[in-house]
């Protein structure tokens, strides 16, 4: 019964006259071959993702695994509240949850992993969590204020008037030369020498905002740059001015260029913004964070806390950006 | 009748180089004249001086009675040159289509941008030129999806759209693929005969044989010959001209 179908089409490939549907389904077949081997490998990166979290989950869990006399004892530590002698100590507490008649290899192996205070997290955790909307806070300003500052000295460097160049170059050398923390510090703590006292948080955002300010007018004048020299043509001779020119045919086309990488700079800025934390006054994860641990010498949970709260913003952040890039890509470039 | 454009005693200097030596030329109104030469004779500098998108370094350029001095400053030169501007379109090798608009943007951008016109107004009359290139089906699409025959096309609308009194079309098929060249130049003389005065640089003899009422001979930024396009082709008075014209020849097979 299949015979009469499958005939006529190899008859139709034998005969010279070539027909797309032979073709086609070649090509199909390699396609399909080719998005199942991309397939696999991105579930593989997937299961080994989940595997390396899982690892680092074990290494934080305070599980021990000793092995005595062939016998493997499995038992987790935590910490807890104990009354001695009427005073309330905390103290690593054993609780053992399995032992197996198994011995390992070697006599008296043992196993022990990171103890983590869970107490002191869940007391703490609402405290070191409320920052991170202060983080954002910071983040954002800073980064409008760079991006303003970052356009102008692109623009600067573009300039024919001699002192208007320069100011852009000696602002972006003088910044780029100097440790951001030294900025930071200056703003908050030199800056009243001289009678302008400023908050914590206008310190950082000004200094952070400088900073990134700087380092981004690199990636405006690259964005600039990439417009080609015939777009300027064709709006001058459709009788634009100058300042038309950029607002409506250059601009538009260089930011398209430079917002994926500005992106990057917003995320690397939200984790910068963890050293404004050293004015003692802006009350932002890393700052909360150091206070809780140094109070109750739990400085790894409280790090590691804080740790967890970027990482997420930070793959928040990261997925988001990647949707904007593929969005401009797919556009109308 | 008074010439549209008026080029007198047009010198252009790029540092040490001489690239036009004293050019001057008169255009009469609904003329289509070709300019013609080796590349590197100064055709296209000779063009682009005429919006000043290359600023001369000495004569004068009058188009439709807007008068330019090279040597001209400040604001009233600066008011000049704009003027002179919105008297000609032009239409580059390379199309330069603004990538982040859609066809009818590229097209409004002109009348709404520099001459202030109002949206509804411009578009209607975009849609006008779009559809008499062929290209109005295309009107929602973004440039880099077109083949280079419809950008220049579209290019092309869109500098009729400013409504100019002569068009300067640079080179305009020079980028394309030959299969692609036919569509353009179909426009271009679909323009000739709407009675537009235009000057184009062109390395296309058919065309300039067909289509022009004058073809002018550019070597070493000299204006060596000029004459009826027949006369041109058939008894060439200067050698370097022959030279030109026997190269297409050959090259025609």
């Amino acid at each position: 019964m299949p015979l009469p179908f499958i005939f006529p089409e190899e008859q139709a490939v034998n005969s010279s006259t070539k027909e797309p549907g032979a073709q086609k389904s070649q090509a199909d077949l390699l396609f399909e071959a080719q998005q199942r081997k991309q397939n696999r490998f991105r579930i593989n990166v997937i299961l080994s993702w989940i595997s390396l979290l899982l690892f680092l989950i074990f290494l934080f869990s305070g599980v021990e695994i000793k092995s005595t006399n062939g016998v493997t004892q499995i038992s987790t530590w935590r910490f807890r509240t104990l009354t001695e002698n009427d005073r309330k100590i905390r103290k690593k507490v054993e609780f053992p949850m399995a032992s197996i008649n198994v011995g390992l290899p070697g006599e008296g192996v043992s196993l022990k992993t990171i103890i983590v205070d869970s107490e002191f997290i869940q007391a703490n955790l609402d405290f070191v969590a409320s920052g991170i909307i202060e983080t954002i806070r910071i983040s954002v300003f800073s980064i409008l204020f760079a991006m303003t500052l970052a356009m102008l000295a692109a623009l600067g460097r573009l300039s024919s008037n001699p002192f208007i160049y320069a100011l852009s170059t000696f602002y972006v050398s003088l910044i780029r030369g100097t440790p951001l923390y030294l900025q930071i510090f200056f703003f908050f703590l030199a800056l009243p020498q001289l009678g302008i006292v400023l908050s914590g948080l206008r310190a950082g955002v000004l200094a952070l905002g400088l900073n990134y300010g700087a380092y981004m007018s690199e990636t405006f004048r690259a964005g600039l740059a990439s417009v080609g020299k015939g777009q300027r043509e064709a709006a001058v001779a459709l009788g634009m001015t100058p300042l038309q020119t950029m607002r409506r045919i250059v601009l538009p086309q260089a930011l398209r260029f430079a917002i994926p990488p500005m992106g990057n700079d917003f995320i690397s800025m939200t984790k910068d913004s963890a050293l404004v934390s050293a004015t003692g006054f802006v009350h932002e994860l890393m700052w909360r964070a150091t206070k809780v641990g140094r109070a109750e010498f739990r400085n790894m949970e409280a790090l590691v806390m804080a740790a967890i709260f970027y990482w997420i913003m930070t793959l928040i952040l990261t997925s988001g950006q990647s949707w904007l890039e593929t969005r401009l890509a797919r556009g109308d470039r | 009748m008074d010439p549209i454009i008026k080029i007198s005693n047009l010198d252009k200097y790029f540092g040490m180089l001489h690239v036009l030596k004293d050019v001057s030329l008169e255009i009469l109104p609904r003329e289509v004249v070709c300019l013609i030469g080796r590349s590197g004779s100064g055709k296209s500098t000779l063009l682009r001086c005429i919006n000043f998108l290359e600023e001369p370094s000495h004569g004068t350029i009058e188009v439709d009675n807007v008068k330019v001095e090279a040597t001209g400053k400040g604001r009233e030169h600066r008011q000049q040159i704009h003027d002179l501007r919105l008297k000609t379109g032009m239409v580059f090798q390379e199309f330069n289509l603004f990538p982040h608009m859609s066809v009818l943007q590229n097209v409004i951008e002109g009348p709404v941008t520099v001459k202030g016109m109002n949206k509804g107004e411009a578009i209607a009359l975009a849609e006008e030129s779009l559809d008499s290139v062929g290209m109005l089906f295309k009107k929602d699409e973004y440039p880099n999806r077109l083949s280079g025959g419809q950008k220049q096309r579209i290019a092309i609308a869109r500098a009729l759209t400013m409504q100019p009194k002569v068009m300067l079309f640079d080179e305009p098929t020079s980028a394309l693929d030959p299969e692609l060249i036919g569509e353009v130049l179909n426009v271009m003389k679909k323009v000739a005969k709407d009675g537009m005065t235009m000057l184009v640089v062109t390395h296309e003899m058919g065309f300039a044989r067909e289509v022009a009422d004058r073809v002018i001979v550019m070597a070493e930024g000299e204006l060596i010959e000029d004459s009826k396009p027949d006369d041109l082709f058939r008894a060439p008075k200067d050698p370097r001209t022959k030279a030109l014209i026997d190269r297409y020849r050959s090259g025609e097979g």
